[in-house]
């Protein structure tokens, strides 16, 4: 008798007690039907074989793992996002995490206007100057905010920047000049990956090709200037987020990654100098195994794609950067101390993934930005994990796990159905201007929020086991002075640069925009003079013009 | 919105009842997350309501013209980003001058308890916070319709919409 028939005959055995169930069907968080047993026959029935659809770590289809050594060799980096108020209040929260044992370097939150290329002191600022970041309106800002803390003690640096990313870019390399510190010597990497702003996250503010472009040529200028940098990181997690599946996130985040190849390419650079600069970014909410197939498939799939659609001929242009954070959505404002079971399931579910680098969440972030008691146990939770667990000790230790390798191998295929879908709509830059994302991701929300709002979909303390007697927690208050200090700082800048080089700067900057030319070079030197970054993003409104919302009729 | 002195609600732009309700609903400051703003979207729609999602970062000026051209009854507002008074006062301001005191504004989002005292004293008719229920929304604002709606003044009506 083969397996497969064994395993029908034990399901027919025992078809009474397997239909007594507690709940009516069982699907992972993107609708895939989970079966009450697998064994080696349904991995068989799929035509899975080892050498194929797994292999050794470090090798294609890099399904194990992108380095042989995994966690053996090197844990994963710690990384804390932090930012708030002026750059000396976040200087001090850096300095914190740091000596707590944060290893993935200096993380940083900007806030909403200098994501959106406003200053401090414009008023369409107001009111969200240093609220959710740190507000860095020039140089002197960023130099504020390492201060004591030098480039290649900090290791790694990373902020989301987005739309302003050939700004930030330019920051850490004039950064470095000033520091004297060599920019080999620490690294940089930057959330530099428009289109999905477009889609999910919101801060774009230029006309969707023009991103792109600047996008595009902070990557070919940090690859030649500082390579071994991370110029562009995609990211997925804000499409989950706002509503997109795990499977989603998945595809859409491949399907832009590959816009942006695209575009670097036909601008000349290659992929063996393209691939390593790549990060690719999800984030990991509260469904286990499903989080872990996605980490094991992205990288086949990624891996793949640089071999036989961008023609990589060597290893080192399929090591793209697989880059995990905890997601803030599944994180509750009721009960907020269970946050801390939830941050702890997803960390594991990255570690497992094989992840290179986690972002922790706080268990008081549904509340406001992260207390430094909060933050810590953040820290230690990654902490916990690796020294007290076990699970780093070997690569890959769900490999071969009868259920994981079935839904790996449904991640792959579905993740390769919805490429085959974007590519019909003319590649996601298309579908993004048709609203394909936007529309797919606001339907799964919608339909997620009747699932919670019927009992359906239970949220622990929200819509089941609630208490009416939750303690308040302490949360963060941001001191009110750090927004005087920020608009002080940014008010004798103004005074103080040379005026006469700045508005040189900005005049060479516009005539730059409006060439081929690569803008990096004239940002640089935009920033090198004191230039701030609403200076220079207004520069590319004037040249490119601006993003304007459309109203949608539902 | 609620007047800032007792009268007479004016529900005139509601127009007779056969003409759809429409609602709209915007993001306003820079928050960038719509994920809440769409999924109610989605549930007034279902519940009968055209319902128009104006977009992000919409000024208040803006807002209003809007309101104007669609003669929708209800704004909701949904404010992310911690400064949801500041912001919803605004709104509430130009609304106030541009003479739409009668539509019906809501406001959900990031809301302390104290931010929501502060919204509830300068008229805004419904507050959300993290949590609440999208039937609960919908609730509201289908009651508040219903209340709205041309009839006798009653001495109930008057109650509230003084000025915090």
């Amino acid at each position: 008798m083969s397996l497969r028939e064994a395993q029908d005959g034990w399901l027919a055995a025992h078809s009474e007690e397997l239909s007594r169930t507690w709940k009516e069907s069982f699907r992972t968080s993107s609708g895939i039907e989970v079966e009450p047993l697998y064994t080696p026959a349904d991995l068989e029935d799929r035509g899975w074989r080892y050498e194929d659809n797994l292999g050794f770590p470090g090798q294609a289809p890099y399904t194990r793992g992108l380095g042989a050594g995994g966690y053996r060799k090197e844990l994963w980096h710690l990384e804390m996002y932090a930012g708030f108020g002026s750059a000396a209040d976040a200087n001090q929260r850096f300095r914190y995490l740091i000596e707590q044992g944060s290893t993935g370097g200096v993380s940083i939150a900007l806030d909403l206007p200098t994501q959106l290329g406003l200053d401090s002191d414009d008023p369409l600022a107001s009111e969200e100057v240093g609220q959710m970041g740190v507000a860095l309106s020039s140089l002197a800002d960023v130099e504020a905010l390492f201060d004591g803390i030098p480039l290649d003690r900090a290791g790694h640096v990373f902020t989301t920047a987005n739309c302003i990313a050939p700004i930030a870019a330019a920051w850490f390399i004039v950064l470095a000049e000033k520091q004297g510190v060599d920019k080999s010597s620490f690294r940089v990497q930057i959330q530099n990956d428009p289109i999905k702003e477009y889609i999910a996250r919101g801060t774009q503010f230029l006309p969707i090709d023009a991103s792109v472009r600047l996008a595009c040529d902070t990557v070919r200028h940090v690859v030649s200037e500082a390579p071994g940098w991370f110029p562009i990181s995609v990211s997925g997690s804000h499409m989950k987020q706002a509503g997109a599946s795990c499977l989603q996130e998945a595809a859409f985040t491949i399907a832009n990654a590959i816009a942006y190849t695209e575009r670097c390419i036909e601008d000349g650079l290659s992929i063996e100098r393209f691939g390593p600069a790549l990060e690719l970014h999800f984030c990991t909410e509260m469904d286990f195994f499903e989080e872990i197939a996605k980490y094991r498939a992205v990288r086949t799939v990624w891996t793949r794609l640089v071999r036989e659609r961008f023609g990589a001929q060597t290893a080192e242009a399929q090591h793209f950067r697989l880059h995990a954070a905890t997601s803030g959505r599944p994180l509750t404002a009721q009960q907020p101390l269970n946050n801390i079971s939830r941050i702890t399931m997803q960390v594991l579910a990255q570690v497992l993934g094989g992840c290179e680098q986690t972002r922790t969440a706080s268990f008081d972030e549904a509340l406001a930005i992260p207390t430094e008691n909060a933050a810590r146990t953040s820290i230690r939770i990654n902490q916990i994990i690796a020294h007290e667990t076990g699970v780093p000790f070997t690569v890959d230790p769900l490999g071969g796990s009868y259920f994981l390798e079935s839904l790996t191998d449904d991640f792959v295929k579905g993740i390769d159905r919805e490429l085959e879908r974007i590519e019909e709509m003319g590649g996601s830059l298309e579908a993004t201007k048709a609203g394909y994302f936007q529309s797919e991701i606001a339907e799964r929300a919608y339909r997620e929020q009747v699932a919670v709002d019927s009992g359906e979909q239970v949220i622990v303390g929200v819509n089941r086991f609630r208490v009416d007697d939750d303690p308040e927690l302490p949360t963060f208050e941001l001191d009110q002075g750090a927004v005087d200090r920020q608009l002080a700082g940014l008010a004798r800048l103004r005074e103080s640069r040379d005026e006469r080089e700045a508005t040189r700067r900005l005049v060479e900057l516009e005539n730059v925009c409006r060439s081929d030319d690569n803008v990096m070079p004239a940002v640089i030197n935009c920033v090198r003079a004191y230039v701030t970054t609403g200076e220079i993003a207004s520069v590319w409104k004037k040249v490119f013009g601006e993003y304007k919302p459309e109203a949608v009729r539902f | 919105m609620r007047r800032s002195e007792a009268g007479r609600p004016d529900s005139s732009s509601l127009g007779p009842p056969s003409v759809p309700t429409r609602v709209v609903v915007s993001k306003v400051g820079l928050d960038g997350h719509d994920r809440g703003v769409k999924v109610i979207a989605h549930g007034l729609r279902d519940a009968g309501l055209e319902v128009i999602y104006a977009g992000l970062r919409r000024t208040p000026q803006e807002l209003a013209s809007i309101v104007t051209q669609e003669d929708a009854s209800v704004l909701g507002l949904s404010i992310l980003s911690g400064a949801v008074v500041p912001l919803t006062r605004r709104v509430v301001d130009e609304f106030r001058e541009q003479d739409l005191e009668d539509v019906i504004l809501v406001v959900g989002g990031i809301v302390s308890p104290a931010d929501e005292e502060e919204l509830l004293a300068m008229g805004v008719d419904g507050v959300f916070g993290p949590g609440a229920s999208m039937s609960e929304v919908v609730g509201l604002i289908t009651n508040q319709l219903e209340v709205r709606v041309p009839k006798p003044l009653t001495n109930n009506e008057e109650e509230g919409g003084h000025r915090g």
